[in-house]
């Protein structure tokens, strides 16, 4: 007898649905798969026989085939192990009665029969679910990651026993409840909050307009200042995730493999990767499955790059597109994937190779020429992008100790959620969301400059020797101040305040 | 370029023959006329080096000739000039330096020579606001004088950026004509070229080498009538400058620095020695008995006028205790900075902050 069972491949951050057939003949015992199957899938056969045995089943003693179908994609990982199963009992007939049509099943075999939790489920199950699939058995681990999905008949099972009693109608599972999703359920930034920063008031200010206008930020400052503790404070202060923005999140980390516990991402991602990232790690890519990389990751958060100079120049080139663009395409010979990345840059650096440069009390020691070479590593029009650049004053002791009142990053967000406010309702229609974003023909529209702040940005040109594009830099940051200060009009005091914040313009 | 025979016969020492810089002028003491080195060259040796183990010239009159010709051809190729002790133009200021140089080749704008010279230097790492007052200084000095510089970076860059766009500038190289230290300067090498004066001792070729810049020193000062010192260290070669240019008679001023600043520690010793204290190019003008042109102040708002009060009162400080003091948030204050450093009557000092300049 012939079965069909359906499960799910992973391609990028799409399911494709595979259609697992197997047939039992009588002849000689054998167990062939064919259709494609990586090694990982071809090793579920001994899985698959120990699951059974070990959940009181029976291994047909027969010629076994198993396809995969579509037979042109490549298949891997283990999650096609509970539906080889599945069909495998089919087909030798220990499940009479059971309806198993239009029902997804996914999930990997213990040996003893348990189900473990697979990666990539939360995409796999909203591709499905586009296809017209709306029932699913998965893993219980993955439980609370399917249980976002609303309008489907989600049954956790912990077990290969529990999903064929399931099956039979002997022991029925319980569909999972559908749950509403709370921004920030759980706090994982290790309890960042501006409120512990100590003084610092010129990258705070810095700090609130990128997050307000979706700036990319640089911190220029000598080491042991707080430039990573005012990094992460980034996440703390930008909106919450809406439910879609949490879905696209969780659907990337889910297919990294990285989901935590609670099964959906509900805090903005910060992403540090360490300076030895190559571009693949930075980018995504991989040999034959395409992971998403950190910028990828850090989609819909920060990617944070301590110590800037020292990435491999190619890492940090690579990001130049993905900037612009908000995703990457991903070419390998398996195909070309696109993976998102919207995110926010925030990246750090010494202003000189010892650290001093621009110091009140230590001496610099660095020749101009070392000072150059330093900032060479990182190109021109990657700073080019970089909207905001501010220095980290190096903090005195009295400082620290002070247990002054330092507003919080609640009280921050409140304001920036503001200016969010005002630039949503000037968008509507666009696609374009924040300041940062802006084209050509949005900055004509919504950007007018008066006169009198005109004349101001000529004067800084002239003197300042700025590039065209950071003009237009400036006017966009001007732009989020006067949004943060409610003014319709950008004034005089804005362009100023946008100018003061290019200072890699002026140490060039 | 036309030479006449003195120039050329000196031109023809300077480039071909392999002697010392105090043999080359001793030969010329003896030569009296410098038209005679060509033709008598042998005589005049004989009476100058004596032994006869030290005779190198091995040259008949006709080769000397033909290798004048060459040279006068090499420096029309790398389109510079020569100014020999028998030029018109020759800096009668150099006389009082150590060893004035027979020959200096040149690029760019030769009427230079003749006008009025005044010498900034400074050392190649120096505060902001030093640096800003330096340009300042040099912009406002071309209006009488030209201004003489190294070709480095950090004080000398500063005095180039100032004086360049009037084109009332002479730079002074430690290399051969054609060469370029640091090279990151090419650039800067060309603009100069264009608008001013590229000056050098040494012969086209001529490598960078150790002494080279001490030597260059003493040039800068031999040139000038006086020299403004931005900011020096202890021992900083920029030192050098000023102390040939008091051995010569020249005037000397200095920036004042903070106490226990390292950058300017030089520069407050000059001012104990007896340096003129300048904070602006009136100072400089004053020494000289010039009228300084009157100049307009420029519009402020009130905020501005307020931080200004504050900055001017106290001297260099944070952003964030400008603002205290002024009594206003810190992102007011920094616009108001921002806007006063574009008028020129502040400067950014790193760390967030900011440092007077003097009108």
């Amino acid at each position: 007898m012939i079965a069909k069972i359906v499960c799910y491949a992973l391609n990028g951050l799409e399911g494709v649905p595979v259609e697992v057939e197997t047939d039992v003949n009588r002849g000689i015992p054998a167990y062939e798969m064919v259709g494609l199957p990586d090694t990982s899938v071809k090793e579920s056969k001994e899985r698959v026989r120990s699951a059974l045995k070990n959940s009181g089943l029976l291994f047909p003693m027969n010629k076994i085939t198993i396809n995969f179908a579509p037979a042109d994609i490549r298949k891997e990982g283990a999650s096609f192990d509970l539906a080889v199963a599945v069909s495998l009992l089919k087909a030798s007939e220990q499940l009479v009665g059971a309806e198993t049509d239009g029902t997804v099943f996914l999930g990997e075999l213990a040996l003893n029969g348990d189900l473990r939790p697979i990666s990539g489920l939360l995409p796999i199950l909203i591709s499905a679910k586009g296809h017209g699939f709306s029932r699913f058995i998965v893993p219980a681990g993955n439980a609370r990651e399917a249980s976002f999905l609303g309008g489907a008949e989600i049954y956790p099972a912990a077990s290969l026993g529990e999903v064929v009693r399931h099956l039979l109608g002997v022991q029925p599972i319980p569909p999972l409840q559908t749950q509403i999703f709370v921004p920030h359920a759980s706090k994982k930034q290790g309890g960042a909050d501006l409120k512990y920063v100590k003084g610092q008031p010129v990258a705070r200010r810095a700090l609130e307009i990128a997050v307000a206008g979706g700036h990319n930020l640089l911190l220029v400052g000598p080491p042991g200042t707080g430039k990573t503790m005012l990094a992460r404070c980034l996440p703390t202060v930008m909106p919450d995730l809406t439910f879609e923005e949490a879905l696209e999140i969780t659907k990337i980390h889910s297919v990294a493999g990285t989901l935590g516990e609670e099964g959906i991402v509900t805090e903005r991602p910060f992403r540090t990767p360490h300076h030895t990232a190559t571009v693949v790690a930075m980018c995504g890519g991989g040999n034959r499955v395409v992971r998403p990389g950190e910028i990828s990751l850090a989609h819909g958060g920060v990617l944070f790059l301590d110590e800037l100079p020292e990435y491999m120049r190619s890492a940090l080139e690579a990001m130049r597109q993905p900037l612009e663009d908000g995703k990457i395409t991903v070419s390998r010979a398996s195909g070309t994937i696109t993976f998102p990345a919207r995110f926010m840059l925030c990246a750090s650096m010494n202003p000189c190779p010892c650290g001093n440069y621009g110091s009140a009390d230590r001496v610099c020691t660095c020749t101009p020429a070392e000072i150059r070479r330093y900032r060479r590593k990182v190109s021109g029009p990657l700073l080019d992008r970089i909207d905001l650049q501010v220095e980290v004053d190096s903090v005195a002791y009295d400082d620290l100790s002070v247990s002054g009142k330092q507003e919080s990053s609640a009280a921050v967000k409140e304001r920036v959620d503001m200016a969010r406010c005002i630039q949503r309702s000037r968008f509507e229609g666009t696609r374009v969301t924040v300041n940062a974003e802006m084209g050509e023909h949005e900055m004509e529209a919504y950007c007018a400059l008066n006169r009198e702040s005109d004349e101001i940005l000529r004067a800084a040109f002239e003197k300042m020797q700025l590039s065209a594009r950071a003009r237009s830099r400036i006017i966009k940051v001007a732009r989020t101040i006067a949004d943060l200060a409610a003014s319709e009009d950008i004034l005089p005091a804005h362009v100023f305040e946008a100018v003061s914040y290019r200072i890699y313009d002026k140490l060039g | 370029m036309e030479y006449s025979r003195a120039e050329q016969a000196i031109i023809w020492l300077c480039m071909s023959t392999p002697f010392e810089d105090g043999v080359r002028a001793a030969l010329l003491r003896a030569a009296g006329d410098p038209a005679r080195l060509i033709p008598d060259f042998e005589k005049i040796c004989a009476a100058v080096i004596g032994s006869p183990q030290n005779r190198v010239y091995k040259s008949d009159r006709t080769s000397r000739e033909k290798e004048a010709e060459v040279c006068l051809r090499a420096l029309e190729k790398l389109g510079c000039f020569a100014v020999t002790a028998a030029s018109s133009d020759y800096p009668a200021a150099l006389q009082h330096a150590f060893r004035p140089p027979v020959v200096l080749y040149g690029m760019g704008n030769r009427a230079l020579l003749r006008e009025r010279k005044f010498c900034i230097v400074g050392s190649r790492i120096l505060p902001p606001w030093a640096e800003k007052t330096g340009k300042a200084v040099a912009e406002e000095l071309t209006e009488r004088f030209c201004i003489v510089t190294g070709f480095a970076e950090g004080g000398d860059s500063a005095a180039i950026a100032g004086a360049l766009p009037s084109g009332r500038l002479i730079c002074v190289l430690p290399t051969g004509i054609d060469g370029c230290y640091p090279a990151s300067h090419a650039g800067l090498k060309r603009e100069v070229a264009a608008k001013g004066l590229l000056l050098t001792e040494y012969p086209p070729h001529t490598g960078v080498q150790k002494f080279s810049f001490h030597a260059r020193n003493r040039l800068l000062a031999g040139l000038a009538e006086g020299v403004l010192v931005l900011a020096a260290g202890a021992k900083s070669g920029t030192l050098l400058t000023a102390n040939c240019a008091l051995d010569y008679g020249r005037e000397v001023f200095a920036l004042p620095h903070n106490v226990g600043a390292a950058q300017g520690v030089g520069c407050n010793e000059l001012i104990k020695k007896g340096a003129y204290l300048c904070t602006g190019a009136e100072d400089i003008f004053a020494a000289f008995g010039m009228q300084p042109r009157a100049r307009s102040a420029p519009k402020l708002s009130e905020g501005e006028v307020r931080v200004l009060a504050v900055l001017n009162g106290e001297g260099e400080l944070h952003a964030a205790l400008i603002a205290e003091k002024a009594g206003m948030p810190v992102y007011e204050a920094q616009s108001y900075l921002s806007s006063l450093e574009l008028k020129g009557l502040a400067v950014k000092a790193g760390g967030n902050r900011y440092a007077p300049l003097s009108q």
